[in-house]
């Protein structure tokens, strides 16, 4: 086992993570996750199989590594990114069928494409869901966001969502890009009323 | 029926204590009492401490200080004998246990003929630490389906468990064996207030479809099946004793339930790897006798 300390990416980037109870401005810089995407309802046949594949993905990369004797590091907990198709912006008034997502779970930038290779070979091979071939490394930078806590129920996000944009308007930015969620809270172990979710979206100055 | 319940455990552990009592004076092995208590030895320390309100082993080695204090009292055995009667090898180990009840020793004992004693706990007893006040449990009975786990054997104190978890976690994750479906279970098979740490077994249990074979020091075997009391451990794991302590001083005493002579388990419902501890949750299962 390597001597180094394990790496905890959410102690690390403690700016990011914030988890306060008023909208508040973060920055994130360029970050690597192992993602996953796909079409319809959360906590669909789809949604769920992939879940399965991105976590065993994560779990294999991360022990094979261990095991090797390579740094160590926390598997980070699920986030998933949502966005509608064209003009679309109102998730409540469209078709839970034509919600678009992208699974993720952080992950150090020293893991390899060759790495996730090797562990996807592993999970086929002991007959785990073919989803885990499309779990890809990706990286990417959100920039400013607004971030905010959402305790309860997923189904009362919009009001939290509310708060947060009226928070960029008043800074005089406006919501881009995909809506960000993070789950603190495992919905199969908690009630939905003391459910926590970190809720972040991307701003940018108002174009007027 | 509630009162018959706790009236037939209180019964068969006072029968212990008088056998105790009758037996001071020489080792009282754990198996040797769970027999004369007719309850199984995965139960016994914990029904034990439920009903007296002390660990057991606490409670043997208070009565041989007890009796050691009359003897310096009442006789002029040496103190190095009283020791010896006491269970203790030598006389320092003897002073030191004396002091920590008594707050004085065992010569200043004799000759103040009692009077230097300060203690500030008449019965010796410790209150025990209550978990969440006087909020009553919730214990739910569940049914819990047999299931197959590759599972590492650790004999140590519990602390240490980790070691175990690491090698069982390396070993499934590199096999592809782990996923967002994966259990994680504990099994205790002794109580820390009653075994030596360093004989506490303990075993980590990851389920494991038929595919896995069994390599190295991780075995594989088949836990659960059948009917469980189930209550949640809210914080961290080295509080869990104190739940235990309410399950089987509040829930078992006041339900007429007959536990199954097997080991508790717990389920590790979330990661400690990523959790602060005061939000860990634990399942603690109690196997029960089906009705």
């Amino acid at each position: 086992m390597s001597n180094a300390e394990k790496i905890d990416l959410y102690k690390l980037h403690k700016d990011q993570y914030v988890a306060p109870k008023k909208p508040q401005l973060v920055e994130m810089s360029e970050a690597t996750y192992l993602a996953v995407s796909g079409r319809g309802e959360p906590g669909g046949e789809e949604f769920t199989a992939k879940i399965g594949a991105l976590y065993g993905v994560a779990y294999t990369v991360k022990m094979t590594r261990k095991f090797a004797g390579k740094q160590d590091y926390t598997v980070c907990k699920l986030e998933c990114q949502w966005w509608l198709d064209g003009e679309r912006k109102n998730f409540a008034t469209t078709d839970r069928k034509l919600w678009n997502w992208k699974l993720l779970i952080r992950t150090p930038d020293f893991v390899r494409g060759d790495e996730l290779d090797a562990a996807v070979e592993t999970l086929l091979k002991k007959g785990k869901e073919p989803q885990v071939q499309e779990v890809k490394l990706e990286s990417f930078a959100e920039g400013p966001c607004v971030q905010m806590l959402h305790v309860g129920p997923y189904d009362n996000e919009p009001e939290t969502i509310l708060q947060m944009e009226a928070f960029a308007g008043e800074q005089n930015m406006e919501f881009h890009g995909r809506h960000h969620e993070i789950y603190l809270s495992d919905p199969r172990r908690v009630p939905p009323e003391r459910l926590k979710t970190i809720l972040r979206h991307p701003v940018r100055k108002k174009s007027s | 029926m509630k009162e018959s319940t706790e009236q037939v455990y209180r019964q068969r552990i006072l029968r212990v204590q008088m056998y105790i009592q009758q037996n001071l004076d020489r080792d009282l092995p754990l198996e040797e009492l769970a027999r004369e208590s007719h309850f199984s030895e995965f139960h016994f320390h914990r029904i034990f401490r439920a009903v007296v309100g002390e660990p057991i082993k606490e409670h043997i080695r208070r009565l041989r200080l007890e009796r050691a204090v009359s003897n310096l009292k009442y006789t002029d055995n040496s103190i190095i004998n009283i020791a010896f009667d006491a269970g203790y090898q030598t006389h320092e180990a003897f002073t030191r246990a004396f002091k920590a009840v008594f707050g004085c020793s065992p010569s200043d004992f004799r000759s103040s003929n009692g009077t230097a004693v300060q203690r500030e706990n008449a019965a010796g007893i410790n209150e025990s630490e209550s978990v969440d006040g006087d909020i009553p449990m919730k214990v739910e009975i569940k049914n819990i389906e047999k299931m197959r786990v590759a599972f590492v054997r650790h004999v140590g104190p519990y602390d240490e468990v980790g070691n175990a978890w690491d090698r069982l976690c390396m070993t499934l994750g590199k096999a592809g064996c782990l996923g967002s479906g994966s259990q994680f279970v504990g099994i205790c098979y002794d109580d820390p207030d009653v075994t030596a740490p360093e004989k506490i077994r303990y075993d980590a249990c990851i389920t494991v479809d038929e595919s896995f074979e069994p390599e190295g020091d991780i075995a594989v075997q088949t836990i659960g099946g059948g009917e469980y009391a189930v209550t949640t451990h809210f914080g961290p794991y080295n509080k869990l004793g104190l739940t235990y302590n309410k399950l089987f001083g509040e829930w078992l005493l006041q339900n007429d339930r007959e536990l199954r002579s097997e080991p508790c388990l717990e389920f590790y419902l979330n990661d400690p790897d990523c959790t602060e501890p005061e939000d860990l949750l634990t399942d603690i299962c109690l196997p029960l006798k089906s009705k």
